[in-house]
């Protein structure tokens, strides 16, 4: 397994760095239109074809996986570092600290929070750069959603205070910060890695369906969500396979993602 | 028994053809049932294809024809109209119709309490018109000065029975049997239609439609192709390829449609625009010069697939009988741009186009999310201004907080929307082009016109408004065309091709570009 | 939170759970309708840009509409009419929001119901693969799958399922898959390694026994705890599935509310969609354990 978890460490960094380097390795801008060029199928000029509008769908590829790669990933860190906390304060106060932190999430997971962000693009000045809009979207995001991972780690964060070893330590005089970081941070950690699973494809995803809102990463700047919009339109799908490319590329992340935990992590 | 044999034997040949149900569907919830609430398309649709009317416009020749309404006679030079109805009228519960319910009809969408959108079209400058139901055959509408359009206009006045109800009856065709929201509405034949075929058959040919409402265009694409539908009223330029090529009898394009998309910038004096860009918005040379900058053909090739005509103005090339003719849509000329805007102070320095004072000329572009086609028009336009040094950044909202930038807080730079389903008539666009319209794109509602080119649009027309002359009108809508395209203070970029896709097996269809399109003639489709 | 609790008290854990329940219902429904009135576009409908229509009837008919603008009596009326069963009427649909919801339902459940059971079937096939055989080949495997499905977008799925004819519900399995595959596999891997378990295999128990007793009777507050979660999972899958393949459930309707603005829609959604999350997690709360997602 170690191999395997090491190939999946090298194929996630290969993709960060693919990201990274897409102003080097692409061969076209992400915004040039070829007009000429329209739905042009798979050649050496166009490795991977041209869309509608005669725009290279490689470089496309490249440059969205910079913003994807590195951005949903961001906001899922803000997410969990922000689930953390509060459910740390949570589980250490009362019980009626711990009802309205079980409320607050009840109805955090519940609001329709579409309407905030079409609140947010409203506030928003309309000439807006996309880096900024981008790194707002993600934000946005990244605060909303931290209802779900604290749930998980406030049940596990209390069971773990419940539990024998943790008394131990305690009545031994153990100091709390190192129970913290040498008892529970192991298990906390594997958490998180699990609750980082899955809110980055939940954000790629969420960024595409913003994107239909006005807000979400602005033409003509690429990511993996707008890229895979096209996927709504089987015939787009039939005209030109590459259009999965994006797809293709979420999934081999997840998967190398999903294969660096092993089982033995998962039952903590 | 030997009397049910008889009455079948009867019955039968209209029925002969008319075993089927055409199935179609429209984009969204229809709002309303009631003729007189027809506030957008989807209502519209369903309103064409169940409303009685007292004339009809034939929508190939152009001519007006006798409906409900055997004959009429306008008088007093065009103040005055009078209708003679035909006898024995019911609505499709069996209920009589007379002149009587086209009074009332009329004074309900002429109440102001209703807020009847079609009473708009039925006020003058003067204020309503008077309406007298002499006897149950004739009526008389009598306006105090003369009205233009004053018989096309009735084209658009269904009939209601006295008493509504959530699926009302109705005079038309077909009647509204089953509404289930979000999923479809039965339109089921009018067992008391008065109309018949030249071989004295009772009309409809078909025995009911069945409108779905479907959001998504794939999907509804799959149920056309597998059989499922017979008819796409609209279909979109990439979707319309497919059935070309997959059923090649079945796809149709109607030539250029009387829609249009467009482009405009904000001239009001909005708080949210600074000064600096205000003066280049309502600059007419800025306008030009951008006008100048778009390839309207690359539009048309590229995002329309060859399906869509540059436009000219705002009234389409395809609408015959209004279109100035001397106008021709403007080609690309980026240097013929850059050297317009160069009078007025414009230079390029480092790439970027900047204004006299140094400013570098960017705006936003705002248009409605989830219309494919309008993004990638957007993102062609952003290219090509790109190109002339302009940055351009495209802003795609939800309907909602569109609607609300362009009508209410008027906080935007430059928007890009279009106008379908729109008429034949120019007379139905006034709001547009009134400085005091609600729909003035560039500034809704101005308290007066604020240049003189707008003051003399007004003169015009409002004077066309009363004018019954369908000629006399025309060379006053050419005058104003003229003026809107010397002054272009929207930029019109193309008029769409009208492209629908109908099953071989659907007979009888006689398609034109002016709305519903495919379906005016509803009574006579037939399904083999 | 754990551990034996006496008579007295369990029932003050379940008056307190039930007050949270009520309260939190309250709230989240009038945090949603602030969020829905004071977004823009709340107070323009299509009409203002209908040429059609002129600004006396467009103000007409507006005026018309104008009922909501007080927020919090707004909604102290719905809440009270709410307790009596009316959830007002949909100001885009002109339908009792109750009769639409009851039009709705069956579609909506059926495809919960079934997706729910489907994706925590295929969850626990999955998990059971990773854990049991023992073979690295079968976590590989399970991983793959999990990871694979995590990355489609629940709507593509759907689409897919749509034009092949296949049922949908199967789409919403898929999607609830990846979701639940982590929990279900710590929870085996625990169960595994239990010191019962394995005092039960080694008297040879057999393994059906082993399976419903050791395992699923082992766990059985979590697995509960689970499927309330999972049907919340689903709901949320549920949305931009029927959304985009135009099912008419209970889903598609709270996409178009949100486009419409339709508040009363909204309202009556929002409070039983919270009134729904709330008991799932009031459930987990209760059988003491959340172990949700790991």
């Amino acid at each position: 397994m170690k191999w395997l978890k090491r190939a999946a460490l090298v194929v996630l960094a290969s993709i960060a760095l693919m990201g990274i380097l897409a102003p080097q390795i692409a061969p076209r801008p992400y915004d040039a239109q070829s007009r000429e060029s329209a739905d042009a199928p798979p050649s050496s000029a166009f490795p991977m074809g041209a869309d509608e509008i005669g725009r290279d769908r490689f470089s496309r590829l490249l440059y969205g996986t910079r913003v994807s790669a590195l951005l949903a990933p961001a906001a899922a860190c803000v997410s969990i570092v922000l689930a953390l906390g509060i459910s740390f304060v949570a589980v250490s106060g009362s019980r009626i600290v711990f009802f309205g932190f079980s409320g607050l999430t009840t109805i955090c997971l519940s609001l329709p929070w579409i309407f905030l962000f079409i609140i947010l693009r409203a506030k928003l000045p309309l000439n807006t750069g996309p880096a900024l809009s981008v790194g707002l979207t993600f934000g946005l995001m990244g605060l909303a959603g931290w209802a779900w991972p604290a749930r998980v780690f406030a049940a596990s964060i209390g069971e773990m205070k419940q539990s024998a070893w943790l008394m131990q330590a305690r009545s031994a005089g153990v100091r709390e910060w190192r129970i913290a970081a040498v008892g529970m941070w192991p298990h906390l950690r594997a958490i998180a890695l699990a609750q980082f699973r899955i809110l980055v494809p939940a954000y790629v995803l969420s960024e595409a369906s913003l994107g239909l809102l006005g807000l979400g990463v602005p033409e003509p700047l690429p990511s993996w969500g707008n890229l895979l919009r096209d996927l709504q339109h089987p015939d787009i799908v039939r005209s030109n396979p590459w259009v999965l490319a994006p797809l293709g590329l979420l999934c081999i992340a997840m998967v190398c993602l999903e294969l660096l935990q092993s089982s033995r992590e998962a039952a903590l | 028994m030997k009397l049910l044999f008889a009455l079948l034997l009867c019955v039968a040949p209209a029925f002969g053809t008319a075993s089927k149900e055409l199935r179609f569907a429209i984009p969204g919830e229809p709002k309303s049932f009631d003729p007189l609430h027809l506030e957008e398309s989807n209502s519209q649709t369903i309103s064409y294809l169940t409303s009685g009317v007292l004339v009809k416009i034939n929508r190939v020749t152009g001519k007006l024809e006798p409906e409900l309404a055997d004959s009429w006679e306008i008088r007093e030079g065009g103040r005055a109209i009078v209708f003679h109805m035909r006898s024995g009228l019911k609505f499709s519960d069996g209920s009589p119709l007379n002149a009587n319910d086209v009074a009332r009809t009329l004074a309900r969408a002429l109440d102001p309490k209703e807020a009847s959108p079609t009473g708009d079209t039925f006020r003058s400058s003067d204020g309503p018109p008077a309406v007298q139901a002499a006897n149950a055959r004739d009526i008389t509408i009598r306006y105090k000065s003369p009205k233009a359009n004053i018989d096309r206009l009735f084209d658009q006045l269904g009939i209601t029975p006295a008493r509504s109800g959530k699926l009302p009856a109705s005079a038309g065709p077909f009647f509204v049997s089953e509404y289930r929201p979000g999923e479809y509405v039965r339109l089921s034949r009018n067992p008391y239609y008065w109309k018949r075929d030249p071989e004295g058959h009772q009309l409809p040919y078909l025995d009911s439609v069945r409108v779905d409402i479907q959001t998504n265009h794939d999907i509804e694409l799959a149920r056309f192709l597998r059989g499922e539908s017979q008819m796409i009223t609209r279909i979109e330029p990439d979707a319309f390829d497919r059935v070309s090529k997959e059923k090649p009898g079945a796809a149709r394009n109607l030539g250029a449609s009387f829609d249009s998309e467009f482009l405009w910038f904000n001239e009001s004096p909005s708080k949210t625009l600074p000064d600096w860009k205000r003066r280049w918005f309502t600059s007419a040379a800025f306008r030009h010069a951008i006008s100048g900058a778009i390839h309207r053909d690359d539009i048309a090739r590229i995002v329309f697939r060859g399906h869509a005509h540059p436009a000219a103005g705002p009234i389409s090339t395809a609408n015959a009988f209004w279109f100035n003719r001397s106008l021709k849509p403007r080609t690309a000329d980026p240097q013929a741009s850059l050297k317009l805007l160069a009078t007025e102070g414009f230079h390029q320095s480092g790439g970027v186009l900047r204004d006299r004072e140094g400013h570098a000329v960017e705006f936003s572009l705002i248009t409605n999310s989830g219309n494919t086609v309008r993004e990638r028009m957007a993102q062609l336009i952003q290219e090509d201004l790109g190109r002339i040094g302009i940055r351009v950044n495209i802003v795609a909202l939800d309907f909602g907080s569109l609607i609300q930038r362009i009508a209410k807080t008027l906080d935007y730079e430059g928007a890009l929307l279009g106008f379908a389903n729109v008429e034949e008539d120019p007379i139905e666009e006034i709001n547009v082009w009134l400085s005091s319209g609600p729909q003035h794109p560039w500034w809704p509602s101005e308290k007066s016109p604020a240049t003189p080119w707008e003051a003399r649009i007004d003169q015009l027309l409002l004077q066309q408004a009363s004018e019954p002359s369908r000629e006399a009108r025309k060379k006053t809508v050419d005058e104003v065309q003229r003026i809107l395209e010397e002054q272009e203070p929207v930029i019109y970029l193309v008029n769409p091709d009208y492209l629908c896709a109908i099953a071989p097996s659907v007979k009888g269809v006689q398609a034109s570009p002016a709305p519903p399109q495919a379906l005016w003639n509803i009574e006579r489709l037939r399904i083999e | 939170m754990t551990g034996a609790v006496d008579k007295q008290g369990l029932a003050a854990r379940l008056g307190l759970t039930l007050l949270n329940l009520v309260l939190v219902v309250v709230i989240g429904g009038f945090a949603a309708a602030a969020l829905v009135r004071y977004s823009p576009g709340f107070d323009v409908d299509e009409n203002s840009w209908n040429p059609r229509i002129s600004a006396a009837t467009s103000e007409a008919l507006h005026a018309s509409r104008a009922r909501e603008n007080e927020l919090p009596r707004f909604y102290l009326n719905y809440l009270s009419a709410a307790l009596r069963g009316d959830f007002g009427q949909s100001d885009s649909l002109k339908v009792p929001v109750s009769e639409l919801l009851r039009d709705r339902a069956p579609v909506t459940t059926r495809l919960i119901v079934f997706g729910t059971a489907g994706g925590l079937f295929l969850g626990a096939l999955l998990a059971w693969l990773a854990v049991w055989p023992r073979k690295s080949a079968g976590e590989i495997f399970s991983v793959t799958i999990s990871g694979f499905f995590l990355a489609i977008p629940p709507a593509v799925l759907a689409l897919f399922f749509f034009f092949e004819e296949a049922p949908l519900w199967i789409a919403v399995a898929f999607a609830v898959l990846p979701r639940v595959f982590g929990t279900i596999r710590a929870v085996l891997a625990n169960v595994h390694a239990s010191p019962s378990l394995l005092a039960a295999r080694a008297r040879g128990v057999r393994p059906l026994t082993l399976a419903v007793r050791h395992v699923a009777g082992a766990a059985l507050p979590q697995w509960i705890a689970l499927a309330g979660v999972t049907l919340v999972l689903a709901f949320g899958v549920i949305i931009p599935i029927e959304a985009l393949c135009d099912v008419p459930g209970i889903g598609q309707l709270a996409w178009k509310a949100a486009l419409s603005r339709d508040l009363p829609l909204l309202c009556g959604l929002a409070l039983i969609i919270t009134f729904v999350v709330a008991c799932a997690q009031s459930l987990g709360e209760l059988l003491g354990w959340e172990g949700i997602g790991r």
